[in-house]
């Protein structure tokens, strides 16, 4: 495990100073070795600026212990030009002065990088989306970058740990909390799993508590990491769109997920959409905007009547490298229905339940059955596995 | 000279007899009222004065004492003016004794002698049902109704007096009753808004249909402007009328509070209250200090209990609800004493999904979780498990309202309620909600398809042994809707699955 030494247990103490923000912390060690910031620190009326009683702080401090710490903790402390700091990182106005690291760091280097983010309260289709964006980018070697907030990010990296059994994909979050304080608390077995396959990052000490201003700040230190940044699901103003414009303003480029412009979950991808930004359907969209070389495997179509096939590849033909491949999505509607009977109460459910999240109500008002048959209807559907229900919503599986 | 003339205050919805004893000797001429009058009581002196002065009677100039038997309980109301009057006359010789005998007396009077009604004759007239009841003009009809003749009514003063004296017949026919105090908040019954009004909602409105006829205590989650409020609305006048007992034990409390009776007496349609969530604890389960005055859920007795807003309401105020949901009266108790009062109801919640009130399904509004699991939790567990059936209020799409078909009326609705109320009569409770588990088991035959149904339901892991019950029980209704008071069929238990209560819909969860 690198960077325990003297140099970054001072570090860390600094960082862990009560009051201490990254900003201040790299301000302070813009000039100079940690251990040295630290005895100017400790030794007296120095000049430190904006000095939030860091001082008195600092005497009741004892670096080694703090370096011991992280040490138990299997925490790496790391810090620019150091071994371990990511390299991407380094140069980029905004680096964390230092970082702390729970896992393999290497995982970062002489890989592509892929942040996959997005609102915490994402619908079904949005973590769906996210999952197989993770799934299928990490399935061919890319390196998945997220949060592991709720919603998108935890649905990304979900997607990205079960990438394949022999070969796991190399996941990388970077959270806002301290690596040891999992949030949300419903994420710990993926917090472990990304801990173990890959690397979590943060440039919060041991211990530091989710706070609304450390979300913000991280999502700076995504975008700085990886080579392309897409967005699944975002409401008009949220903390992805944050990401977005850090890393457009790093010249990275953005990508977004289209959704239903009924969607309020959709909202602000599709804005950068109509900005401009590129579309990404799956992870060959997303490889071909960064211009990767690809080689990988195609995910077999599935199958389907001639029909369908011939119309979806005159959709597709335009499709770059895609050799008329058929989108796995298209029709797929009508494929589930066609075993139905015309006219059969579950036809009519499944044609009235869209791909979001669809209530009763409307169910009755669309298929104008009885609400006994509806309630028949859904329940055989549930039970096939055509449907999902919980809490009074129904969506197609 | 005494006299001793018999009446009644109110306490809670009771009556509590009161002796009035006058004595009026020789000596320094003033006017004592002892025996615990509040200051209603203790304000009597000088409207009595005034009465019988305007009213042309003389006025003892002589040291007059009112008495208040038994005198350990606190007296209030202005109910005792006529008794303190007729005693004075009686106690001073303007009166022989004779003509107010088997005689008791409840009235306010005016300063020019008229009789005035007052909140509680019913239950007044009940303490009081062994003897001769003389009251106000406007209270003869409260009054006549938990008694065979024998209420007496004048007024004013004068002509009491002549009546009593024999110079003069006492009026006859006793017109519609109608008592001061305050007006009902709820609307009128009977005569209320159709249910046929609401476009589409059809599951919302067969939601309101199931609770109807198995007194199924109903939450409706949606945001503003879905119509949970229309809704609600309609719900009292989907019940069957009351029956004479509930009815009785309504007008009482009514007439305790009063609130004003209908132009019959009786109220036959079952009572609406839909008070604000600004309530306090005591409005909403009664109390105060000196008069004990029933609160909302006694004024719903018989009837529904419409809370709007639901997550508005402090909490001390909703959890106050759970004992009286629980047992169907409410046990008042201060220092000066203890009442209590009876509140059986259909409870009728309405509650936005969220803070923002948007809610919809997940991802739709911008709502942290923790604040929506804030605000759902402002229900506390021991109060969502009351709620049988709970279902998800949308505002529909335009599209899909326009081409609807139009909805039931009514009356169409209340007759399929009414015969599932009887039903459930014939199972010996007042609705299937009364149903408890063992009873269920016992009364209620199930298809071996619902069972396995519920088995499975159960086995899932989305069933607890509590929510078995709840379906358990609105399956029965439900088949009690589909007639004939059957075994419950598979298609019942998926329909009672469906609109069962689960903190989940609060949440807004996404489908499993």
């Amino acid at each position: 495990m690198s960077g325990t030494g003297p140099g970054p247990a001072h570090a860390a103490a600094l960082a862990g100073l009560p009051g201490m923000t990254p900003v201040r912390l790299a301000r302070l060690l813009a000039d100079g070795d940690p251990s040295e910031t630290w005895a100017r620190l400790v030794e007296g009326p120095h000049r430190v600026e904006d000095d939030r009683g860091f001082a008195a702080s600092a005497r009741r401090t004892d670096p080694i212990e703090v370096g011991e710490e992280y040490a138990r903790a299997g925490v790496a402390i790391l810090m620019p030009g150091g071994p371990g700091y990511p390299t991407p990182l380094a140069g980029d106005p905004g680096a964390p002065a230092v970082l702390f690291a729970r896992g393999d760091t290497a995982v970062l280097e002489d890989r592509r990088r892929v942040a996959i983010v997005g609102t915490r309260s994402a619908t079904p289709y949005g973590r769906k989306v996210a999952s197989e964006l993770g799934r299928q980018l990490a399935a061919d070697g890319v390196v998945v970058v997220s949060g592991l907030a709720r919603g998108i990010d935890g649905a990304a990296h979900a997607g990205a740990v079960r990438a394949s059994a022999d070969d796991p994909g190399r996941p990388v979050a970077v959270v806002g909390t301290g690596v040891d304080v999992v949030y949300p608390a419903s994420n710990r077995a993926l917090w472990e799993q990304v801990a173990s396959d890959g690397v979590v990052l943060s440039e919060s000490p041991l211990g530091t508590a989710p706070l609304p201003r450390v979300f913000p700040a991280r999502n700076r230190i995504i975008a700085a990491l990886v080579d392309v940044v897409v967005v699944v699901e975002c409401h008009h103003r949220g903390g992805a769109l944050i990401t977005a414009e850090a890393a457009a303003r790093r010249g990275i480029p953005v990508c977004a997920v289209p959704g239903s412009v009924q969607s309020r979950a959709s909202e602000g991808t599709n804005g950068l959409l109509v900005d401009g930004c590129t579309p990404v359907r799956d992870a060959a969209d997303v490889l071909v905007a960064v211009s990767l070389a690809r080689t990988g495997r195609r995910p077999p179509a599935p199958a389907v009547e001639a029909a369908s096939l011939v119309a979806a590849r005159g959709r597709d033909r335009h499709r770059p490298g895609d050799g008329g491949r058929r989108r796995p999505d298209a029709n797929r509607g009508h494929a589930e229905r066609a075993d139905l009977p015309e006219g059969s109460p579950e036809r009519a459910v499944l044609e009235a339940v869209e791909d979001v999240p669809t209530s009763f109500e409307t169910i009755l008002l669309r298929t104008a059955l009885a609400i006994p048959e509806a309630v028949d209807a859904c329940h055989r559907l549930v039970a096939e596995g055509r449907l999902r229900s919980g809490a009074g919503w129904w969506s197609r599986r | 000279m005494i006299a001793a003339i018999p009446s009644a205050v109110l306490i809670g919805v009771d009556g509590k007899l009161v002796s009035v004893e006058v004595h009026v000797s020789n000596g320094l001429p003033g006017f004592t009222v002892v025996g615990l009058p509040d200051a209603a009581v203790r304000e009597s002196r000088d409207r009595v004065r005034a009465a019988l002065l305007s009213s042309g009677l003389p006025w003892p100039l002589r040291r007059v004492t009112v008495n208040l038997a038994p005198s350990g309980v606190r007296k209030g109301g202005a109910g005792l003016d006529l008794p303190i009057a007729v005693g004075v006359l009686v106690a001073s010789g303007e009166l022989a004794p004779e003509a107010v005998d088997g005689m008791a007396f409840i009235g306010e009077l005016g300063l020019d002698g008229s009789l005035r009604g007052l909140a509680g004759t019913l239950v007044l007239a009940e303490a009081l049902r062994h003897r001769t009841l003389v009251v106000p003009e406007v209270s003869a009809g409260e009054a006549a109704l938990c008694r065979d003749g024998r209420v007496r009514s004048a007024g004013n003063l004068r002509q009491l007096v002549d009546c009593l004296a024999g110079r003069h017949p006492w009026t006859e026919p006793a017109p519609p009753p109608v008592t001061g105090g305050l007006p009902a908040s709820g609307a009128a019954p009977g005569g209320g808004p159709d249910l046929s009004e609401i476009r589409g909602q059809r599951l919302a409105r067969r939601a309101l249909e199931v609770a109807a006829a198995g007194g199924h205590h109903l939450l409706l989650v949606g945001p503003p402007g879905s119509g949970k409020t229309m809704l609600a609305n309609r719900m009292a006048d989907l019940l069957p009328p009351l029956s004479r007992a509930t009815a009785l034990e309504a007008a009482r409390v009514h007439s305790a509070a009063g609130v004003p009776l209908t132009p019959s007496g009786l109220p036959c349609r079952p009572p609406f209250r839909a008070p604000h969530h600004g309530a306090s604890a005591v409005s909403m389960i009664g109390g105060g200090t000196t008069r004990m005055r029933p609160g909302e859920i006694s004024l719903a007795h018989g009837g529904v209990l419409f809370l709007d807003e639901m997550g508005e309401f402090p909490t001390v105020v909703l959890d106050a609800l759970r004992q009286p949901l629980e047992e169907g009266q409410v046990r008042v108790s201060r220092a000066g004493g203890s009442a209590t009062f009876p509140a059986r109801f259909v409870l009728v919640g309405a509650m936005n999904p969220c803070p923002c009130g948007e809610g919809g399904p997940p991802g739709h509004c911008r709502c942290r979780e923790s604040a929506r699991e804030r605000y759902a939790h402002r229900l506390s567990a021991p109060l969502l498990d009351r709620f049988d059936i709970a279902v998800r209020v949308d505002r529909p799409d335009v599209d899909d309202l326009i081409g609807g078909p139009p909805g039931e009326t009514t009356a169409t609705v209340a007759a399929r309620v009414a015969a599932a109320r009887r039903l459930a009569t014939e199972r010996r409770v007042p609705s299937n909600a009364a149903l408890s588990g063992p009873a269920l088991g016992r009364t209620v035959p199930m298809t071996d398809e619902a069972a396995t149904e519920l088995e499975l339901e159960m086995r899932s892991g989305a069933l607890t042994a509590r929510g078995l019950h709840r379906v358990h029980r609105i399956a029965r209704t439900v088949a009690d809707l589909d007639g004939g008071g059957a075994a419950i069929e598979a298609s019942h238990v998926r329909e009672a699955l469906l609109l069962r209560c689960q903190r989940r819909l609060l949440l807004g969860e996404e489908p499993r």
